[in-house]
């Protein structure tokens, strides 16, 4: 009888709480939204499922050996446990208060080494860290497997159309007023008294609005780590909603005879440009802004690759094989961070809402800019194109290719708007660079 | 009070954020540009030129092939016809 009592206590039935039910159910429908509705199905598979994995109870995938061995361990481990932490349980206390106290005192109250003790206590009893929480060390915490997807996306990313038309990077500047405007929108949310986010926390929700997964995931990882799955699920599922949320605010900034504009055809690029642009852009990062080196610096690494012509089997494993292992720890790391006592708070909601204002903000600000220089250059402008500044390649730029078609069906913009678009991951890389300068 | 701290923090980052991102990118424009016209000036259309001076050395060699050959076939049909008789 005993032994079934043991069985049963042992059981995720037994043990499912309140918040792993429901983050269970959180994930559930992200696989819904992956698989059905086709949302950035690359990266919302692995997270939804990563975030059910990080919530099946008891399990521990995704905590440290020593939560795992405060959670679960026998009395005498946690006496040891204890004693490792420099405190004292109360005998007359319960188990279940011993567990709580130590972990409000690794929580709070530990010196480093005391915390390295109670680990080493916790590895020779023989709890390990979860699966998930060793994906997320590695990948993330490192800040590895966003610089890796970075170099995989400048090996498959053109210059040609920028370079043919140097001014489209102003469109891919303005876009990114939705990255400050939202920081400055958050921090105006907690002076509110709405939520509580610090001016860390609030640059790192505003980079959703650079549309850019690995962007978003990096700074997160670097600013506000306790935020980054909610960060790293708003960032992917607005991006799959891209060609809803912008073809709205384009047409209401413009007119139909602005978007029927038609643009000169681009000229040729040559390929010694192609090769010299990504040194070129790697020399000003190297002489402005440092810190934008670890993104802009993988991005330059990849480009170069792909334009030099000469080690194609590396393009070739940073574009397909690298990219798609990296993708796969990624999105299981960032699922480990759906874990209920920080996703299911009313800041998720906060996060959810400045995540949509940051996009309709930059889709409208790429639009008023893009406005602004066919005012001023002699050659003709299409403002659509200033959508495309959020970056979201190739996205945003199919969105603009479209409103474009519907007003005149001769008019391809794709070329055009790949010019902003492109800029559009270098100009969020650029705010990226500055935020971390600026914060840490 | 600490509220209005954290507001003016905002306004600081979204002005100096903002205005970075437009200076670096202004500088990668003029740099951009820049090289395109040194590249331009140097290599004058590199994928351009080389076809469209190779199309002309073959048309001229081929217009000169044509002359020779038409040459030939005269002096041919003419020897051969002087021999008939």
């Amino acid at each position: 009888m005993d032994n079934l009592i043991t069985l049963w206590e042992g059981s995720g039935l037994y043990n499912l709480e309140l918040g792993q039910a429901v983050m269970i159910l959180v994930g559930l429908g992200l696989l819904y939204l992956a698989i059905y509705k086709k949302f950035e199905p690359l990266l919302l598979v692995p997270i939804g499922f990563g975030g059910i994995l990080a919530n099946i109870p008891e399990a521990g995938l995704a905590i440290s050996a020593l939560d795992q061995a405060m959670e679960v361990a026998q009395p005498a481990v946690l006496h040891q446990i204890a004693s490792a932490l420099g405190a004292t349980l109360d005998p007359l206390a319960g188990v279940e208060a011993w567990r709580e106290t130590l972990k409000a005192i690794a929580e709070d109250a530990a010196a480093p080494d005391q915390l390295r003790a109670a680990r080493d206590v916790a590895m020779n009893v023989g709890y390990g860290d979860g699966m998930l929480y060793t994906f997320y060390n590695i990948a993330i915490a490192s800040g590895i497997a966003p610089l890796i997807i970075f170099m995989g996306v400048g090996a498959m990313t053109d210059f040609g159309p920028l370079l043919a038309n140097p001014r489209t990077l102003f469109l891919g500047a303005a876009a990114q007023f939705g990255i400050f405007a939202t920081v400055f929108g958050a921090v105006g949310m907690s002076a509110m008294g709405w939520m509580d986010f610090s001016i860390e926390q609030a640059a790192a929700i505003g980079i959703i609005g650079g549309a850019d997964g690995p962007t978003s995931i990096y700074v997160s990882s670097v600013l506000a780590p306790e935020l980054l799955g909610a960060i790293a699920v708003a960032a992917y599922a607005y991006m799959a909603l891209v060609p809803m949320i912008q073809p709205p605010i384009m047409r209401l900034l413009t007119t139909k005879k602005e978007r029927e504009i038609a643009m000169t055809q681009l000229r040729p690029v040559s390929k010694l440009e192609k090769i010299i642009f990504p040194l070129a852009l790697l020399m000003l990062v190297a002489l402005f802004l440092p810190d934008a080196a670890p993104l802009l610096g993988m991005f330059c690494f990849g480009n170069l690759m792909r334009e030099c012509g000469v080690v194609e089997r590396l393009t070739d494993t940073a574009q397909n094989a690298l990219i798609n292992i990296v993708t796969i720890v990624l999105g299981l790391a960032v699922g480990s961070r759906l874990m209920a006592d920080s996703f299911l708070a009313v800041e998720t909601l906060g996060i959810m809402a400045l995540g949509m204002v940051a996009f309709a903000i930059g889709t409208a600000a790429g639009v008023l800019m893009a406005k602004v220089m066919n005012v001023m250059s002699k050659m003709p402008i299409n403002p659509l194109i200033g959508a495309a500044g959020v970056s979201a390649v190739p996205m945003a730029a199919r969105v603009a290719n479209k409103v474009g078609l519907e007003s005149n069906p001769h008019n391809f913009l794709l070329m055009h708007a790949m010019g902003p678009n492109v800029a559009g991951v270098i100009g969020s890389a650029v705010a990226a660079g500055v935020m971390i300068k600026y914060l840490s | 009070m600490q509220d209005t701290e954290l507001l003016h923090e905002g306004l600081a980052l979204m002005g100096l954020g903002m205005g970075f991102v437009f200076v670096f990118l202004t500088v990668l424009v003029i740099s951009v540009t820049l090289m395109s016209k040194l590249i331009g000036r140097f290599q004058p259309t590199p994928a351009a030129v080389p076809s469209s001076g190779n199309g002309k050395k073959a048309t001229a060699a081929k217009s000169q092939n044509d002359e020779v050959l038409a040459v030939i076939s005269a002096a041919v049909h003419r020897y051969r016809s002087s021999r008939r008789q």
